[in-house]
């Protein structure tokens, strides 16, 4: 009779599935904490609602203007701390209304994904040339490798990206 | 069959847990550390420092999931 679970792994895949099972621990464990941190009120007690309007999502919470204080209730602590930057993803503007710029602004943001794209792409590409050229010769297929496999992940990657900033966008709108 | 050693997997392991502690003291205010989430950001103002990162994120995507592996899984 065949042991169950995870006993009856060989042990390749022993090897491989409990140190991804650790680490998807680990990574769920700190977010969870961390989530748990910034959404809980300091001195609130655990399982008491937060304020309406202070913060339930980061991204509705009300823009500071610059130069102003941000208005924090006593007892919790402010969305962002002195010092830093307000939270705000990268690449996302704050929720304003759509206006005349609109357009120049998504052309921006477009010709600065495309730089990054080919600006990471030729680097990364560097980097391999160098790293075969100069300290090792991996193999016959590496270069290869590198240049379509890279391509593929963009190939991949780029209409996941599109569709979801398009979603993304779309759910600020509504 | 490769049997690789403890102390790779220990390595690793003190290596992501000091990332995450420090992701998590970040978050959780209670240092002063700045959170991942600064750190790209700063990164991200500058044009080299948002190619070396699309570089790295290309470099791990292509080091763990296509190196090795032949269109339709054709191995």
């Amino acid at each position: 009779m065949a042991p169950d679970g995870i006993l009856a792994l060989t042990t390749a895949d022993r090897q491989a599935l409990i140190p991804m099972s650790a680490g998807y621990l680990i990574l769920m464990s700190a977010l969870a904490f961390g989530l748990y941190r910034l959404y809980r009120p300091s001195g609130a007690p655990p399982g008491a609602e937060p304020p309406p309007g202070q913060g339930e999502q980061p991204e509705q919470a009300p823009a500071t203007p610059p130069g102003t204080a941000p208005a924090t209730p006593p007892g919790r602590t402010p969305a962002t701390p002195p010092g830093r930057t307000p939270a705000t993803p990268p690449g996302r503007t704050a929720a304003t209304p759509a206006g005349p710029g609109q357009r120049t602004g998504r052309a921006a943001l477009a010709r600065k994904i495309a730089s990054t794209v080919i600006g990471g792409y030729l680097l990364l590409m560097a980097v391999i040339v160098a790293y075969y050229f100069g300290v090792a010769r991996v193999g016959p297929g590496f270069l290869e490798s590198a240049l379509t496999g890279t391509a593929l992940l963009l190939g991949l990657a780029a209409p996941v990206f599109v569709a979801l900033s398009w979603l993304a966008e779309r759910r600020d709108r509504s | 069959m490769a049997r690789y050693p403890l102390i790779g997997y220990l390595v690793w392991l003190i290596l992501f847990g000091a990332l995450f502690t420090w992701e998590g003291l970040a978050l959780a205010r209670v240092t002063g550390v700045p959170s991942l989430s600064d750190v790209f950001r700063v990164i991200m103002r500058y044009p080299f420092g948002r190619w070396a990162l699309f570089a790295l994120w290309l470099w791990i995507g292509w080091h763990f999931f296509i190196r090795g592996w032949h269109f339709l899984l054709r191995a």
